[in-house]
């Protein structure tokens, strides 16, 4: 079986929401083995763990935290549960499930990084899980598993729950650090980093919820046997958001490298029946289209690089053929469209530009030579925004172009789009 | 690539193929300007902090795989930076077609049709046409008013920042605020209010387009058809760099001429807005003289002669004590000088002065500190806000020295002991004193009671008037002579040569350029109205015009040439912005041949040029200075 439990293992315990019900489970051991083993013990087993960020841009997380200057005190750690993702929803399955073990690995991670204020950013739709979330860090208080003296030792630590406003551009760090500053919430310019210059100018480590939820069972049984549960190059496991159309969309741990995209729609049901696959886009709405040839490819950081997408943040949206591609991504432009925080030219220009062009093509509008102009728009967006989010507004549809140019094609000036009209022909 | 860098060694970089060395720290921008190589920016500002969100400034640097923006990037040793690639001519094409999709093309409307970087980067870098099917743009007002000085036409902004960041780092006020997101993204004031900042002016300057104009210059003219003049702000003693920027012989406006060291590029609305009193038609237009029962218009020669014969005449009756000299700050230090000449080489007369008010004890000592160098002090102290007052401009070197400078800035209030700042100064090895003139004895007072401390500590006195500096280096006021020499004969200051002619004793009086305040002050007008001979060159009509026996037309600041000097004793010139509406000659060298009129010639021609020559042979410190120089008054006592 491709899923394995290290996250989800304890999912569904009686009471595993709150502290008691965790307790029972083991939580927290992993919080006082941290504190009876160190710092320096905890970075270890981390980097054994060969853990790699689960916000998207799977950075290992041993060496983001070896980037702290050495001797800058205050530094704080911000947990980075903004999580707006198209497709994405992994983050609320933990905050909603176990919120302790969220607060358990922060509290690893602040420990290991010795910081005194830990701050957890969380997306400002998330209200339910954000009531959950602040009602377990009271919780943790009245324990002393956080405030001045966690545990009852030296080291004391504030966790601190702020809810953002609702803004896809604050899931990037640097925009959620202004945003948490109280600041219009947009990208910094870098250098300087986070880890030199980052909350209120102090060195600052910014971590995704499932990549702390992780630390308690790493920090527990030891980085090597996390490490082990995936593949050298895609060590662990991990958290998939299967959607789209497959027959019982949800959240899968599957081991890293060792599972296949098809193996893990499997995991959902398959594709709904009737229907037969068309296109996946992993990794949320940011990331290239994969196709049919791809299914056998696994969850594996290089193999995915290699076909031209990237798992970004853990989603996996499945396509079946009533699917019109230029409609998704006229729907993803228009996303992006909106989420653009205005701050640079192409990002705020170019979303706009895009997305109207879209909905002239998915409207049968458009003309070949309007047509030719989207890879035009896109080139002058991707890679020259200020952040990512006007960079890969564009690689969904580019990659969809590329790799279904009739279905694009077809759309000019038909008048309507032609594979809506197709399939009212069909019924 | 990267060879190890020592410190402060220079960095040696290729610019399309050509090389420079630029200082460690340097940006990509800085080093291609160095180059020669133009590249096209809206939000990088030189004054301001780069914040790289326009993107017209991506260039290709070698190792690096994507565009880098040059008005952010650091240089390191041995890049090679390219501008010309098809990539990066690729981009900015289709960076400024972005642009245009919800601009709006009301060129042939907009104030800065002619200097709008977003108009010329197409020209040069853009594609001729929209290929764009899209036909409702954005929109966003127009013309909303943010004070009765700024309008802001949101339609055109591009959204550079530099306004906001304007704020933050330059004035520290914040007014302006980004609003909404993405396409829908909009400067606007906070909750609509309006601007209360003192230095508005300086938004339309920053901005790269038509967002921000002048309610004042709103629709008056073309750039193409301004004439554009250097010259020096005349509002205070400051001395902040402007262009004047005149139509037909009328100033459309000031702008500023950045000059680092004195105004850094801003100015105060005060000064920037002042001009419209330089443009009043209503004016002395033609040489007059009291002749029988009325006064009538005169050739020139016939106004010079009868100014003669009348000054003669009162130096013969009643002795050259007899006669007074008053001009307003106004005057250039030229003018001024001869002034000087004429009472004290020329009349004989010690009575003379720039101003009414007294000012005993004059030294250069209240002159040391210079503006450029408030940032390079520890510690500035700033006496009570009678500076800030009279010199806004002031106030943002002041906020640059506290804010990127990190220095301390303590404004106290007057009157306040050295002992009391002491404990604020801890750990200062330097401080500079900031004061109005008025309270010049309380600055050095202080000063060398902080010296005493142990600091260094000098003194920068902000004068009141254009070029009161001027007039008092050269001395034009009764207790010195030309460079601060004590008058073996004081003569009297401004206030009492009135009284003394309002009583009888002061029996001629020469009025050069006076201040039309001093019309409202009752000595004046029963000065004027006691004395036998009232000799009056001034542009402007009113009491002193309608008393004169001889009257000149004078010509006002944006009229004529010469050298100003600031409060901190920079020597700048002034230059013909404007011909005036007269074919009379300029007041220098009415005061020129007024002296030889008088039987003793000037000996050199009454023009700037040659009478600076006899200022520097007077005056030491100013020589080689009229570049816009501070005179060099020596090292303290």
């Amino acid at each position: 079986m491709p899923e394995v439990k290290v996250l989800t293992r304890h999912f569904g315990a009686p009471g595993v929401t709150g502290l008691e019900g965790y307790r029972r489970v083991g939580g927290y051991r992993g919080l006082e083995k941290a504190l009876r083993v160190g710092p320096e013990a905890v970075a270890a087993e981390v980097k054994a763990s060969g853990l790699r960020g689960r916000g998207g841009a799977a950075f290992p997380t041993a060496t983001k935290w070896s980037f702290l200057p050495q001797g800058v005190f205050p530094r704080y750690l911000c947990v980075n549960a903004d999580e707006s993702e198209p497709g994405c929803f992994k983050d609320r399955v933990l905050l909603e499930e176990m919120p302790h073990q969220l607060i358990e690995g922060a509290m690893i991670a602040a420990f290991a990084l010795q910081v005194s204020h830990a701050f957890i950013y969380i997306r400002g739709e998330y209200r339910r899980q954000r009531e959950l979330l602040e009602r377990a860090v009271r919780e943790a208080y009245s324990a002393h598993l956080c405030g001045p003296s966690v545990l009852g030792g030296e080291w004391g630590c504030e966790l601190i729950v702020h809810g953002g406003a609702g803004a896809y551009i604050c899931g990037e760090e640097t925009a959620l650090l202004d945003s948490l500053e109280g600041r219009r919430g947009q990208p910094r310019l870098k250098p300087p980093f986070p880890a030199v210059k980052g909350l209120y100018g102090q060195p600052t480590v910014v971590n995704n919820v499932e990549t702390l939820s992780n630390l308690p069972y790493i920090v527990v049984e030891g980085g090597a046997a996390y490490a082990a549960l995936g593949t050298e190059g895609s060590p662990g496991s991990r958290l998939f958001c299967v959607s789209g159309h497959v027959q019982s969309p949800g959240t899968f741990e599957v081991a890293m490298g060792k599972t296949t995209f098809r193996e893990l729609i499997e995991l959902a049901g398959g594709v709904r029946p009737g229907h037969h696959f068309k296109a996946m886009q992993p990794g949320g709405g940011s990331m290239q289209i994969l196709g049919p040839q791809h299914l056998d490819l696994a969850l594996d950081f290089k193999a995915v690089s290699d076909a031209g997408s990237s798992l970004g943040a853990g989603a996996l949206v499945v396509m079946d053929e009533t699917t019109c591609l230029v409609d998704v991504s006229m729907r993803l432009v228009d996303f992006y469209r909106h989420e653009s925080c205005g701050k640079c030219v192409p990002c705020r220009e170019g979303t706009y530009f895009e997305s109207e062009l879209m909905h002239r093509l998915e409207a049968g509008l458009a003309t070949e030579a309007e047509l030719g102009t989207l890879p035009d728009v896109c080139r002058a967006m991707d890679g020259r925004c200020f952040c990512p989010l006007g960079d890969t507004a564009t690689w969904f549809v580019m990659s969809a172009y590329r790799m279904f140019p009739e279905e694009f094609h077809s759309h000019c000036g038909a008048g309507a789009c032609p594979v809506r009209s197709a399939l009212g022909a069909a019924a | 690539m990267a060879a190890v860098e020592a410190p402060g060694e220079l960095l040696r970089v290729t610019i399309d193929d050509r090389q420079v060395e630029v200082a460690p720290g340097s940006l990509v921008w800085d080093a291609c300007e160095k180059a020669g190589v133009y590249v096209p920016v809206y939000c990088a500002h030189k004054k301001l902090e780069p914040v790289a969100v326009c993107r017209m400034c991506l260039v290709e640097i070698e190792g690096m795989p994507k565009l880098q923006p040059a008005c952010a990037t650091r240089v390191s040793q041995g890049m090679q930076i390219r501008t010309a690639t098809d990539q990066v001519r690729d981009f900015r094409r289709g960076n400024l077609e972005f642009l245009l999709l919800n601009h709006p093309l009301d060129c042939p409307v907009c104030d800065r049709g002619g200097e709008c970087d977003l108009q010329d980067f197409t020209q040069r870098y853009g594609p001729g046409r929209t290929r764009s099917a899209i036909t409702d743009k954005v929109h966003f007002d127009k013309a909303v008013r943010l004070s009765d000085r700024i309008l802001l036409d949101q339609e055109r902004c591009i959204l550079c920042w530099r306004c906001v960041r304007y704020y933050e780092e330059v004035t520290g006020e914040r007014e302006i605020v980004l609003q909404e997101r993405g396409v829908h993204t909009l400067v606007d004031t906070f909750e609509h209010r309006e601007l209360q900042s003192e230095f508005q002016g300086n938004l339309p300057e920053i901005c790269p387009v038509g967002a921000l104009t002048h309610a004042q210059y709103r629709f008056r003219a073309r750039p193409w058809d301004l004439r554009r003049t250097a010259s020096v702000c005349p509002k205070c003693s400051y001395g902040c760099n402007i262009f004047i920027d005149a139509r037909e012989e009328q100033i459309a406006r000031f702008a500023s001429n950045d000059n680092p060291d004195v105004d850094d590029s801003w100015l105060c609305d005060r000064g920037r807005y002042s001009f419209p009193e330089l443009n009043r038609t209503e004016r002395v237009l033609n040489p007059e003289a009291r002749l029988g029962g009325g006064r009538q218009p005169v050739a020139h020669s016939e106004a010079l002669a009868r100014a003669a014969g009348a000054l003669l005449r009162v130096r013969g009756d009643h002795g050259a004590g007899a006669v007074g000299f008053l001009c307003s700050p106004q005057v250039t230090n030229e003018e001024g000088f001869l002034l000087q000449w004429l009472a004290r080489q020329v009349v004989g007369s010690p009575h003379l002065d720039h101003r009414l008010e007294p000012l005993p004890e004059l030294s250069p000592e209240q002159f040391r500190l210079g503006i450029a160098e408030l940032e390079e002090r520890d510690a500035v102290v700033v006496l009570g806000d009678a500076p800030e007052r009279s010199a806004p401009v002031l106030t943002l070197r002041l906020f640059k020295t506290e804010t990127k400078r990190r220095r301390r800035v303590l404004r106290v209030p007057l009157g306040t002991p050295a002992a009391s700042l002491l404990e604020p100064l801890q750990g200062c090895r330097s401080v500079g004193v900031v004061a109005h003139q008025e309270q010049r004895s309380e600055a050095v007072a202080l000063s060398r009671s902080l010296a005493g401390a142990g600091l260094s500590s000098s003194v920068l006195t902000l004068v009141e008037g254009m070029n009161a500096r001027g007039c008092q280096d050269l001395g034009v006021s009764p207790a010195v002579l030309p460079g601060y020499q004590p008058a073996a004969e004081p003569g009297m200051h401004g206030r009492a040569i009135l009284e003394a002619a309002a009583a009888g004793s002061i029996k001629a009086l020469v009025l050069l350029s006076p201040d039309p305040e001093w019309e409202r002050d009752p000595a004046f007008e029963a000065a004027l109205s006691e004395v036998e001979a009232l000799i009056v060159v001034t542009p402007w009509l009113g009491l002193a015009s309608r008393q004169a026996t001889v009257l000149f037309p004078g010509r006002t600041v944006a009229e004529k040439a010469g050298t100003v000097t600031s409060t901190e004793g920079r020597v700048q010139r002034v230059r013909t912005a404007l011909q005036p509406r007269f074919p009379f000659p300029p007041d220098l060298r009415v005061l020129g041949e007024l002296g030889g009129a008088l039987g003793t010639p000037l000996g050199v021609q009454p023009l700037a040029g040659p009478v600076f020559s006899l200022i520097a042979e007077a005056v030491p410190p100013y020589r080689g200075t009229q570049g816009g120089l501070r005179a060099d008054w020596g090292a303290p006592a």
